[in-house]
C-alpha cells in the first residue's frame, strides 16, 4: 500500500464547528457603524489568513457577518473586522 | 466641657480623571526638593536629625506632636517632601538600562537622528497615522519594524560621517565595539550621546518627547524620598533601626562625597575615581532594585537582603496589590463563627462587644432626636449607646473624654451627626475568606446577642463554605445611607439565593433539615395536639389548626399537613423525592417509598419532603419555584419557618447515629467474604492467565498495564457489591440510610465503607506499588501482585483494618490531602488570572458586553441577553412547564382550542421580541397542546413577559460574575488525571489542569487527540476502517527498526528492520526500501529484513546514520496511535497525536464532523469562529466530566474574550490581560516594575476606565452603579434664569 496518497481537499464550512460566514455590504457595514456608534475597530476582528475569510475573499477593511448556532438563542448574530496578519 | 479635636472632616470632592507617566528631568527634581542632602549620617548624639542629613527635618516629621518644618502640618496631615542628592557623577538608571541600549543603537551619535534615510521616515511616519486612525490603537508593528531597521545600519544618513558600533551592556555598564574592540563607557558619554537625540524621531519609535527626554534615563540629581516613606523603627532595646531604604541612601551619599573630594582635588588617579563611580553606580542600582540580575544584592549586617524601591511595589506582598488593591479598613471585625438556627437566614449574630466598638453614623433629624440623646446619654460604656458627636461645624467630640454628656445632650439637634453603637437592624457585609464569588460577602441584618462569636444561621453556610470547626468570619459596616442602600438593593442574602453560576438556588436545606424534613412528613408520622402546637409555636403561626388526620381515639395530625401550612396557598408541584429507587414500573402515588411527591393547592397529599425538595443546588425544586414564582422573600420566609419547624421536630423525635447501625447479620457477612474470595480467585486467575502469556492484551496498553487494569476493575467490581449487599440490608430504619437516601449526607460507598469493604487503595490511579524492594512492604514477597499485597483493603471501617491495610490507607489518604493543597494553588492562580483578565467587562445599555476602552467583545450577552441568575437553569423562559400549567389551569374551561393559524399568527407577532430558540419552542409547545384562545394569548404574553424579566441589566459586572462562576468550581475539581480504572484512550488531561491548559491558549495539549470520522462508505466496516487507522500512525525509519548501525568493513549503514513493527504497520521491507532516498546513496535489501546503504562517500556515514532515523515512511505527522472505536453506530478512528490539516484531506475522512482537542490546529484550519466553537466544547466538557454545573453563558465570554482579536490569546499576561490599556491594571497583575517603567518612556496615559485602576485612585468603579454620570442641563435652574 502506497504511501502518498491523493490529498483530498475539505470546504471550511462544511465543518460543524464552522458557522456561517457573510461579507457585509458597504451600506450594511455603514448602518452597523451606525447603530452602535462605534469606529471599526471597536469590532472584534478576524483575521485576513484566517481560513474562513480566504475561503470568502474576504479583504482587511471588510466586516463579517456571521451566524452562529446558539444553545441559548438558537441563533445569534456576530460581526467581524478584516485586519491584516500582524 | 471639654472639646476634642481630631481630625477635620473633608470630603473629596475632585476626581481623577488621568494619569500620565513620564521621567523626572533633573530641573524638576531640583525644584520639588526641600533640601539638598549633603550628610551621611541621619541623626546626632542628642537624638536630634541632623540638618542636611537625610532625617532633616523639612523632609517631614514623624514624631507624633512635632510640626513639619516645612509645611507645617502635625505627622497626619504632612504628606512628606523630598529632597535631592546632586551626584558626582552621571550615574545610569537600571531601570531603562533596556531603552538606553535600544535608543543608543537607533539614533546618530554625531547627529542624534534616527539612523534611518528622509523617505523612508516619512513613509512609516505616514503608515503609523494609518494605523492609529484604522486601528485606534498603537503600531507596535511598525514601531518594531522601525527599531530593527534602524539597528542594521552601519552609517548616519543624514550626517554620513558616523559610522557606529554596536554597543553592549551587562547590568549596568555599556560598551563600545571599536573595531571589534569593547571600549566601556561611562554615563556621562552616553548622556552626552542621549542629549543629541532628536525629539520627532524619538516618536518613530514610540516613545514621547513630551513626557521624557532620553538624556534623564541617567540620573544627575537623585531624588530622595521623605521621612515618611522610610521611617525608622524603634526596637523593644530603645535603639532606632533605619529604614533599608536610608540605609542604601547612606551608603549613597558616603560614596558621593568621596568622589566629590577626589574630583574636587584635581590629583584624582583616574583609576580610582573609576572605581568610586562604579561603586555609586552599583548603590544607586541597587537603591531602584535590589534583585537586578548580575550583581550581588546589597546586605544588611545580619546577611539578609535590603528591600529596596523595586522589591516595595512587587509582588503579592508589594504596594500594588497589599496596599492599593487591597487594603486594611476601618469597621471591620472578625471572629470565631458558630451556628444558631434560630437567626433569620438574613440576620447575622453580633457580639455586644463588637457592637459597641464599631459605629454607624446615625444623621439626626427631628424623628430620631428622642432616640439619639438617649444613645448620647448612654455614652460609650453603656449600651445600646455612641461613641462620637459630630457638629454641623466639623468638629467632632469623643464622648469617652466628656464629663458631663447630659450636656451634648442638649445641644444635640438635627443636622448633628451621631457615631452610635451597632444596633438590631443595622445592615452590615459579612464576609468568609477566600472569597471565590460575590456569595463570599453579603448583606445581613444586625442581631446583637451576648458572647463572643458572629453567629449565622446553617442554611447560609455553602455559599460562604463556612464550618464550625474554628473557621473565622469578616464583618464590615458602612457607613453612609448610600452605602446601605446599595447593600440592600444589591447584596441581601435572600436577593443571592439563586447562584449566578448555574441559575438554581445556592442557599437551602442541609444536613439535619433534611432529614427532619423527611422524619417529619413520612406517612407514619402522627403527631398530637401538644406536638403540632410547639411546632406551630416555632413558625410564629397565627392562623386556625387544619383538621387532624385522625381523628379517634385522640385526634392526630399527619406531618405532611403540618408541613403544608409552610406553602403558599396555589402551589402546585409534582416530583420526585431523592429517595426515589428509579424502580423501571413507578408506582407514581402508590410508590411503596413514599417518593412521589405531590403538592395541589399548597397541601402536601403524596411523597416525603427532602434534598430535592427544599435542597440547595437543585433547580425545580420548591424552593427554587418560590423563589421564582413567589420572591426572595418569600423564599426567606419559606426557609426561615422550614428551619424553625423541622429543628423542633427533630429535637423533639432525636436522631442519631451508632455504632450498632452498622452491624450486619451473619448471613449478608458471609456474603460479602464469598464476594471478596471470589473477587480474590478471579484476580489469581488473571494474575496466572499473564504469567502464562494468554493475557489478551488491551488497545494500547501493554501487558502489565493491561493486567493493572483488569485487576482494578475486579477488585472495583467486588467492592461495589460488597457495598450493596450491605445497603441493600439496611431500611429506612437506619439512620445512616435515612442520611444517605434524602440526600442529607454521605452516600451508598460511605456506607459501603463503614459496613463492607474500604475497597482499592490507589496512588496516582495504579494500585499501591512503591514503598520498598519490589513491593510495597517488606511483609510482602517481592513480586507480589495479589489484591492485599497492593493495597486491596478487605475489612470495612466498622471492623477495623489491619496494618498493612492501614498503611495501605494512610497512603491513599495521604495523596487526597496534598491533591486539595495543590489544588487550591492552582485553581487560585486560575481564578485570579481570570478575573484580571475579565472584571473591566460590563453589559452596556445597548445589550453589547464591552470592555472598558469600548471594545465589543460581544453583541448580546449569551447571545440571548439573558442573566443566568435570573434563568431557569440556563433558560429564560421554561416553556414547556408554562404550557402544562395552563393545560392545568384552563382544564375546566369549555372553550375549544385554538385554531394552528391564530397560534402562528400570535407567535409571529412576538417574533422580534424573543430569541429564535423561544419562538420555535413556544410555537412547537402551543401547537402540541389543545389549549383555548385566550390560554394561547396568555402563553405568549407571559413567554414574553418572562424573558424580558429574565434579561441581563446593563452595568452588570458580568466579566466578574463569570470568572468567579468558573473560577470558584475550579476548587472543586480534580487535579489528578486519571479516575477511571475503565479502557478507553484513558490518557486524556482532565480536571483542573485541562482548563488551565484551555485558558492558558497552550501551543500544544499535553493529551493530543483527535476524533477521526469517516466517509460513509468507510464508516460500518471495521477493516476498512482500521486500515485506514493504520495509514495514518506515523511511522518513522526508527519506529521499525531494532538496530541501526554503521558497518565499517562494509563502509555502510545497517538498518535491521522488526518484522512485528513492519506488520504492525503494515509494511514490507521492500516498500521501506523504496520509500529511503538519499542523495549519492545506494540502497539495497538483505536477507528480507535487513537495508543496507552505502554512501559514494564514506565520510557521511555517521551523518546518514543520524538522519536516517528520522526519515518518514508513513503516517501524519504528529498521530502517535490510532485505534478504532465503535461509537453510536459507527466506527470512528481515536488518535493520540493531532494533525487536523492533514487528516482532514484523508480522501477517506469524513471533513465535516472530525476534530481534535488541540485548539490552535483548530484556529489555523477552520479559523478563529470554529476555535471559539471548540474552546467552549472543551470546556464544557471538562466541567461536564467533573459533575460541576456552570451556565453555557460564562463559558461563552471567556471564549469570546480569548478570540476576540482574530487569534486564540490566554487569559494571563502575554495575552488578554496584557493587552490591556491601562497602566496601572497591567502594573497590578504581574510584572509591575518593567510595566511602569515602560509606561513613563511611552508617556502612556491611564484613562481609568477599569477597575484596578479606580480601586488604586479609591474612586467609583465603572460598572454596576458606578456606570451612571450625572448631566446637567444648564440655564433650566428654577427661578428667575431661563
Amino acid at each position: 500500500m502506497s504511501v502518498k496518497k491523493e490529498e483530498a481537499s475539505f470546504k471550511v464550512f462544511e465543518h460543524v464547528l464552522v458557522p456561517k460566514h457573510e461579507i457585509l455590504s458597504r451600506e450594511e457595514a455603514e448602518e452597523l457603524l451606525r447603530r452602535y456608534k462605534i469606529k471599526p475597530y471597536h469590532l472584534p476582528k478576524i483575521k485576513d489568513t484566517d481560513p474562513a475569510v480566504k475561503a470568502l475573499g474576504a479583504k482587511p477593511g471588510d466586516i463579517i457577518k456571521i451566524i452562529r448556532r446558539s444553545p441559548t438563542a438558537g441563533e445569534a448574530v456576530y460581526y467581524r473586522f478584516v485586519v491584516r496578519e500582524r | 466641657m471639654a472639646v476634642e479635636t481630631l481630625i477635620e472632616e473633608e470630603e473629596a470632592t475632585k476626581r481623577i480623571k488621568k494619569i500620565k507617566f513620564g521621567i523626572l528631568s533633573p530641573q524638576e527634581i531640583r525644584k520639588y526638593s526641600v533640601v539638598e542632602v549633603r550628610e551621611a549620617d541621619t541623626y546626632d548624639e542628642d537624638g536630634a536629625p541632623i540638618a542636611s542629613g537625610l532625617m532633616d527635618e523639612r523632609l517631614g516629621t514623624l514624631e507624633p506632636r512635632a510640626r513639619c518644618k516645612t509645611c507645617g502640618n502635625t505627622t497626619a496631615r504632612c504628606p512628606g517632601h523630598f529632597g535631592h542628592i546632586e551626584l558626582a557623577f552621571p550615574v545610569v538608571h537600571v531601570g531603562f538600562v533596556k531603552y538606553i541600549h535600544e535608543i543608543l543603537n537607533i539614533f546618530c551619535k554625531e547627529c542624534g537622528r534616527i539612523l534611518i534615510p528622509e523617505e523612508e521616515i516619512e513613509k512609516y511616519r505616514e503608515k503609523i497615522k494609518q494605523v492609529k486612525e484604522e486601528l485606534g490603537e498603537e503600531p507596535t508593528q511598525i514601531y518594531e519594524e522601525i527599531k530593527h531597521k534602524a539597528r542594521k545600519a552601519q552609517r548616519c544618513p543624514h550626517c554620513m560621517k558616523k559610522q557606529n558600533p554596536i554597543e553592549f551592556s551587562k547590568p549596568t555598564s555599556f560598551y563600545e565595539h571599536v573595531d571589534g574592540v569593547p571600549r566601556p563607557l561611562t554615563p556621562s558619554t552616553l548622556r552626552g550621546w542621549l542629549e543629541l537625540v532628536n525629539d520627532e524621531d524619538l516618536k518613530l519609535i514610540g516613545y514621547d518627547p513630551t513626557a521624557m527626554r532620553p538624556e534623564w534615563m541617567i540620573l544627575q540629581v537623585l531624588p530622595v524620598p521623605p521621612v515618611c516613606v522610610r521611617p525608622s523603627i524603634m526596637l523593644e532595646s530603645g535603639i532606632r533601626s533605619e529604614d533599608d531604604l536610608t540605609h542604601k541612601l547612606v551608603d549613597i551619599i558616603r560614596i558621593n562625597r568621596r568622589l566629590e573630594e577626589y574630583t574636587s582635588e584635581g590629583g584624582a588617579p583616574p583609576l580610582i575615581s573609576q572605581e568610586l563611580s562604579d561603586l555609586l553606580q552599583y548603590h544607586v542600582t541597587t537603591y531602584f532594585d535590589n534583585e537586578t540580575s548580575g550583581i550581588p544584592p546589597a546586605r544588611h549586617r545580619s546577611g539578609r537582603a535590603l528591600r529596596t524601591l523595586a522589591q516595595r511595589l512587587k509582588g503579592k506582598e508589594g504596594r500594588f496589590r497589599s496596599n492599593l488593591s487591597g487594603k486594611r479598613v476601618d469597621f471591620s471585625a472578625r471572629t470565631v463563627i458558630s451556628p444558631d438556627p434560630n437567626l433569620s437566614i438574613d440576620e447575622v449574630g453580633v457580639p455586644v462587644e463588637v457592637a459597641m466598638k464599631l459605629t454607624y453614623p446615625e444623621v439626626v433629624t427631628e424623628w430620631n432626636l428622642e432616640e439619639m440623646k438617649k444613645l448620647v446619654e448612654n455614652g460609650p460604656d453603656k449600651y445600646p449607646g455612641a461613641l462620637y458627636v459630630l457638629r454641623p461645624d466639623g468638629k467632632r467630640i469623643r464622648l469617652e473624654f466628656v464629663a458631663d454628656r447630659s450636656k451634648i445632650k442638649e445641644v444635640l439637634e438635627p443636622g448633628f451627626i451621631v457615631e452610635r453603637h451597632l444596633k438590631d437592624g443595622d445592615i452590615v457585609l459579612f464576609n468568609r475568606q477566600p472569597s471565590l464569588h460575590r456569595m463570599s460577602m453579603m448583606a445581613h441584618r444586625v442581631k446583637v446577642l451576648p458572647y463572643r462569636t458572629f453567629r449565622l444561621h446553617l442554611c447560609v453556610c455553602p455559599p460562604y463554605n463556612a464550618d464550625f470547626d474554628g473557621d473565622e468570619m469578616n464583618l464590615h459596616v458602612p457607613q453612609s445611607e448610600e452605602a446601605v442602600t446599595e447593600a440592600l438593593e444589591l447584596m441581601k442574602v435572600q436577593d443571592q439565593i439563586l447562584s449566578p453560576r448555574y441559575g438554581g438556588p445556592l442557599i437551602g436545606a442541609i444536613r439535619d433539615f433534611i432529614t427532619g424534613a423527611y422524619l417529619l412528613t413520612r406517612k407514619t408520622t402522627l403527631l398530637t395536639k401538644e406536638e403540632v402546637c410547639t411546632l406551630l409555636a416555632a413558625i410564629d403561626y397565627r392562623g386556625d389548626l387544619p383538621e387532624p388526620a385522625v381523628k379517634k381515639p385522640q385526634p392526630l395530625w399527619s406531618g405532611k399537613d403540618i408541613f403544608s401550612l409552610l406553602l403558599p396557598k396555589d402551589f402546585d408541584y409534582v416530583a420526585r423525592a431523592s429517595i426515589c429507587r428509579g424502580c423501571t414500573q413507578c408506582l407514581k402515588e402508590k410508590c411503596e417509598y413514599d417518593a412521589y411527591v405531590v403538592i395541589k393547592d399548597g397541601k402536601l397529599l403524596h411523597g416525603v419532603i427532602d434534598k430535592n425538595a427544599i435542597g440547595a443546588e437543585k433547580p425545580e425544586s420548591i424552593l427554587h419555584r418560590i423563589v421564582k414564582e413567589k420572591g426572595t422573600e418569600a423564599a426567606k420566609d419559606f426557609l426561615n419557618k422550614l428551619s424553625r419547624m423541622v429543628n423542633v421536630y427533630t429535637t423533639m423525635k432525636g436522631f442519631s447515629y451508632s455504632l450498632d447501625e452498622l452491624d450486619i447479620p451473619q448471613e449478608v457477612k458471609r456474603k460479602i467474604e464469598r464476594r471478596m474470595a471470589e473477587a480474590r480467585k478471579k484476580v489469581m486467575e488473571l494474575i496466572n492467565k499473564f504469567n502464562r502469556g494468554e493475557l489478551i492484551k488491551l488497545p494500547g496498553q501493554t501487558l502489565e498495564d493491561s493486567l493493572e487494569i483488569y485487576i482494578m476493575n475486579e477488585l472495583a467490581a467486588a467492592r461495589d457489591e460488597a457495598g450493596v449487599l450491605a445497603d441493600e440490608y439496611f431500611g429506612m430504619d437506619n439512620s445512616g440510610s435515612v442520611m444517605t437516601r434524602t440526600g442529607a449526607r454521605g452516600s451508598s460507598l460511605n456506607i459501603g465503607q463503614m459496613a463492607a469493604c474500604l475497597g482499592q487503595q490507589s496512588i496516582r490511579g495504579k494500585r499501591i506499588i512503591r514503598g520498598y524492594k519490589d513491593r510495597a512492604l517488606p511483609h510482602f514477597k517481592p513480586g507480589d501482585v495479589s489484591p492485599e499485597a497492593r493495597g486491596f483493603v478487605s475489612s470495612c471501617y466498622r471492623d477495623g483494618l489491619n496494618p498493612w491495610e492501614f498503611f495501605f490507607h494512610a497512603m491513599g489518604g495521604r495523596e487526597g490531602l496534598v491533591d486539595t493543597a495543590v489544588r487550591t494553588q492552582q485553581s487560585g492562580y486560575m481564578q485570579r488570572r481570570l478575573i484580571n483578565a475579565l472584571q473591566d467587562v460590563r453589559v452596556e445599555y445597548d445589550e453589547t458586553v464591552r470592555t472598558a476602552t469600548g471594545q465589543i467583545i460581544q453583541f448580546r450577552y449569551g447571545e440571548d441577553g439573558v442573566d443566568p441568575a435570573k434563568s431557569d437553569h440556563g433558560k429564560a423562559v421554561n416553556v414547556e412547564r408554562l404550557v402544562e400549567r395552563l393545560k392545568i389551569a384552563y382544564a375546566d374551561s369549555r372553550e375549544k382550542p385554538a385554531p394552528k393559524e391564530y397560534i402562528l399568527k400570535k407567535v409571529e407577532e412576538v417574533r422580534g421580541e424573543l430569541t429564535p430558540l423561544l419562538t420555535a419552542e413556544l410555537k412547537k409547545a402551543l401547537l402540541k397542546s389543545d389549549l383555548p384562545k385566550r390560554a394561547v394569548d396568555e402563553a405568549v404574553e407571559t413567554t414574553v413577559r418572562d424573558y424580558k424579566m429574565a434579561k441581563i441589566e446593563p452595568g452588570e459586572s458580568c466579566g466578574i460574575v463569570t470568572a468567579q462562576s468558573i473560577g470558584e468550581p475550579g476548587t472543586q475539581m480534580t487535579l489528578r488525571t486519571f479516575h477511571f480504572a475503565g479502557v478507553k484512550e484513558r490518557n486524556v488531561t482532565l480536571g483542573l489542569p485541562r482548563i488551565i491548559e484551555i485558558v492558558d491558549a497552550r501551543k500544544t495539549p499535553s493529551t493530543p487527540i483527535m476524533n477521526i470520522y469517516l466517509k460513509p462508505e468507510f464508516r460500518k466496516d471495521r477493516e476498512k476502517a482500521a486500515k485506514i487507522a493504520q495509514s495514518i500512525v506515523y511511522t518513522t525509519l526508527s519506529d521499525i527498526a531494532t538496530a541501526m548501525y554503521i558497518d565499517y568493513a562494509k563502509a555502510s549503514v545497517i538498518v535491521e528492520l522488526s518484522p512485528q513493527s513492519l506488520n504492525e504497520r503494515g509494511l514490507t521491507p521492500s516498500e521501506v526500501r523504496d520509500l529511503i532516498k538519499i542523495a549519492g546513496c545506494n540502497i539495497t535489501l538483505e536477507e528480507r529484513w535487513r537495508i543496507i546503504l552505502t554512501p559514494r562517500n564514506p565520510a557521511d556515514l555517521p551523518k546518514i546514520l543520524t538522519r536516517i532515523a528520522y526519515i518518514p515512511i508513513k503516517g501524519i505527522p504528529g498521530i502517535r496511535r490510532a485505534m478504532v472505536v465503535w461509537d453510536k453506530g459507527e466506527w470512528v478512528i481515536q488518535t493520540d497525536g493531532s494533525n487536523l490539516a492533514r487528516v482532514l484531506r484523508i480522501p477517506e475522512v469524513d471533513p465535516t464532523r472530525t476534530t481534535t482537542n488541540n485548539i490552535h490546529e483548530i484556529a489555523s484550519t477552520l479559523g478563529i469562529e470554529a476555535a471559539r466553537n471548540a474552546i467552549i466544547n472543551e470546556i464544557v466538557g471538562v466541567l461536564e466530566e467533573q459533575g460541576l454545573d456552570v451556565d453555557i453563558r460564562h463559558i461563552m465570554l471567556v471564549a469570546d474574550i480569548m478570540t476576540f482579536n482574530g487569534d486564540v490569546m490566554q487569559i494571563g499576561r502575554h495575552g488578554v490581560t496584557g493587552e490591556k490599556a491601562s497602566v496601572l491594571a497591567r502594573a497590578a497583575f504581574e510584572i509591575t516594575v518593567p510595566t511602569l517603567i515602560d509606561a513613563s518612556i511611552k508617556g502612556l496615559e491611564d484613562d481609568l476606565k477599569g477597575v484596578t485602576e479606580n480601586v488604586i485612585c479609591g474612586q467609583l468603579i465603572p460598572v454596576g452603579t458606578g456606570i451612571i454620570e450625572l448631566y446637567m442641563t444648564p440655564g433650566r435652574l428654577g427661578g428667575s434664569q431661563s
